[in-house]
């Protein structure tokens, strides 16, 4: 595979007129292959922003190469340019005063693409975002989702081989983060664009990523292929259904030996959500739980989802 | 062709934004008038109550305030638009043009430049009227002497579109420095030989010689044409320097896209 975005041992320390400099990312390095998408990952403050912009241009790298498609970013930044677009803020890089047309005429020209020439393309990501009945209203008319929509049709314009999408879906309702995703899988899908995003909707990273990259407090902490991650997980994620509730004796005997193990009830059923390292832990519970008669209904791999796999990896508790 | 289509573009929203907010615009250029109107009155009262005993003094009015309008543009056109950029979060996308920020930047100056033309152009009709003074409108003399006259005032914008990356709210620094634009128009050239080493003085001597004195550009003194050449370098080239520099530490914090 063609790797077109490579960032080695990226640092950024931001400067402080009287304190020390804040480091924000230390040493990260990555590679992201062409039609690749993949997701970034972090809790607030971790350096997702700060790497994405330095990719972008935007913020000078203490140190590090940042090669976008055989170009160093530091070095050549007009021609990195022509090979990277991003959204950034959400609605916020649009013209409010502008229609979604000219919107998208604007940033197709400071590309320094001529209009004329990618006319049809603008038609086709009117058409792709749903903005055709919206096309002749100012953008501040429209609605957040409507404008999150067009700043990222903004960035697509600039027909880039690179796409860096900083939180794409935030602050937008539900229906609008769905429709939104909905799109965004779409253009994964085409495998048109490589894509690097970050955000901390973890069913938009599940849905449209197939690799995540996870950064806390500026380092690199896991870089992998998400169905690996699911797969990790799922191993040793179980559900026990008991019949029953369970006594308290009980309860603290099972925390005691499993201090992560959660506990959940229904009005005649329990449920002991357990990772289990090891097989013979399995049975261990299994033991603890015949001790105390209870029943058990079954037991089964529990489905992870990307959110808890992304906590215990914050956390440190997947190694 | 590419940095056309980026020119092109950067005139076709000024164009846009002239036409959808006419109210904006026709305030803009009554605004003005009535500025103008108030100096007018203003010094007529001052100097004998008639047009007449202005004399000269009127015709200077005319062509200081005309350069003024000018002025004013171009230092707002790069100070509040820089801030109005990071306010609504599209300057980090305009950094990001492949034909780099400073060709995007000319480019916009160069698209307000041409709107303004013909807003000013409207004023200057106005006024006049207004005065019944008719001055010389020699287009291919007064429309380089202009560019030469503010660009020493589009290096003071970039400066302070430097500071406004920064620092952020530099607002009050901007209204003041607006004024101060006036001081650099109106103060009379002979009061000190080092009149002519401020951005504008000399500049704006040179057009009244051109739209008082009927003369052209080739017939204006050499001297003077090459000094304001050379001073309005020096103003834009130290403006953009220290622009440059200030955009730097604003990369190396992130503060491009904060405000």
């Amino acid at each position: 595979m063609e790797t077109v975005l490579r960032v080695k041992d990226l640092t950024k320390r931001y400067p402080r007129r009287r304190d020390k400099p804040v480091m924000a990312v230390d040493h990260v390095s990555f590679s992201v292959d062409k039609n690749e998408v993949v997701g970034l990952l972090g809790p607030n403050g971790a350096g997702k922003t700060t790497t994405i912009k330095c990719i972008a241009g935007l913020i000078k790298a203490t140190s590090g190469e940042i090669w976008l498609n055989g170009v160093e970013a530091q070095r050549q930044p007009k021609k990195a340019m022509e090979r990277v677009a991003a959204l950034l803020e959400g609605n916020r890089n649009i013209y409010w005063r502008l229609t979604p047309r000219e919107n998208l005429e604007f940033f197709a020209g400071i590309q320094g693409h001529q209009v004329r020439k990618v006319k049809a393309y603008i038609d086709e990501l009117i058409e792709l975002f749903d903005l055709k009945d919206k096309e002749k209203t100012s953008a501040r008319m429209l609605s957040r989702g409507m404008q999150q929509k067009l700043a990222l049709a903004c960035a697509l314009i600039r027909q880039t081989e690179i796409l860096l999408l900083d939180e794409p879906t935030l602050g937008l309702d539900v229906e609008t983060s769905y429709e939104l995703r909905n799109v965004l899988k779409e253009m994964a899908a085409r495998g048109e664009r490589t894509i690097l995003l970050s955000s901390h909707d973890m069913h938009v990273v599940q849905d449209i990523c197939e690799r995540v990259i996870v950064i806390n407090n500026g380092r690199v902490v896991v870089d992998d292929r998400v169905a690996n991650l699911m797969k990790l997980f799922q191993v040793s994620a179980y559900r026990f259904e008991l019949e029953g509730h369970l006594v308290k004796e009980l309860e603290m005997k099972l925390k005691e030996r499993f201090p992560l193990l959660a506990l959940s009830s229904t009005d005649h059923r329990t449920y002991i959500d357990a990772d289990l390292v090891e097989g013979s832990e399995l049975y261990e519970v299994l033991d603890i739980l015949k001790a105390g008669n209870i029943q058990v209904k079954s037991i089964g791999h529990k489905e992870p989802n990307l959110e808890e796999i992304f906590l215990a990896i914050v956390k440190g508790e997947l190694k | 062709m590419r940095y056309l289509a980026v020119f092109m573009a950067q005139l076709k929203i000024r164009y846009i934004y002239l036409k959808r907010y006419y109210f904006d615009t026709i305030s803009m250029i009554v605004t003005m008038f009535i500025i103008f109107l108030l100096i007018f009155y203003g010094s007529m009262a001052l100097m004998g109550g008639t047009p007449a005993d202005m004399g000269e003094t009127l015709e200077g009015i005319v062509v200081g305030f005309m350069v003024w309008s000018f002025a004013l543009v171009a230092y707002g056109t790069l100070s509040w638009g820089m801030i109005e950029e990071a306010q609504q979060g599209t300057l980090e996308q305009l950094y990001m043009s492949p034909l780099g920020f400073g060709w995007v930047t000319i480019s916009r100056v160069a698209a307000h430049f041409i709107i303004n033309v013909f807003t000013v152009f409207i004023v200057l009709l106005l006024m006049m009227a207004t005065t019944g003074k008719w001055l010389n409108l020699d287009i291919l003399s007064l429309i380089p002497l202009v560019l030469l006259t503010i660009a020493g005032v589009y290096g003071i914008g970039f400066f302070m579109g430097g500071l406004a990356l920064v620092f952020k709210r530099v607002q009050s620094a901007l209204q003041i420095l607006q004024f101060v634009l006036v001081i650099f128009i109106a103060a009379p050239f002979g009061w000190s030989p080092f009149m002519r080493f401020l951005p504008l003085s000399l500049g704006t001597r040179l057009i009244g010689q051109v739209m008082i004195g009927e003369q052209t550009l080739l017939q204006l003194p050499p001297g003077d044409v090459l000094f304001l050449v050379g001073n309005s370098a020096v103003y834009f080239g130290l403006g953009f320097l220290t622009f440059k520099f200030f955009e730097n530490i604003a990369r190396d914090r992130g503060l491009l896209g904060h405000y």
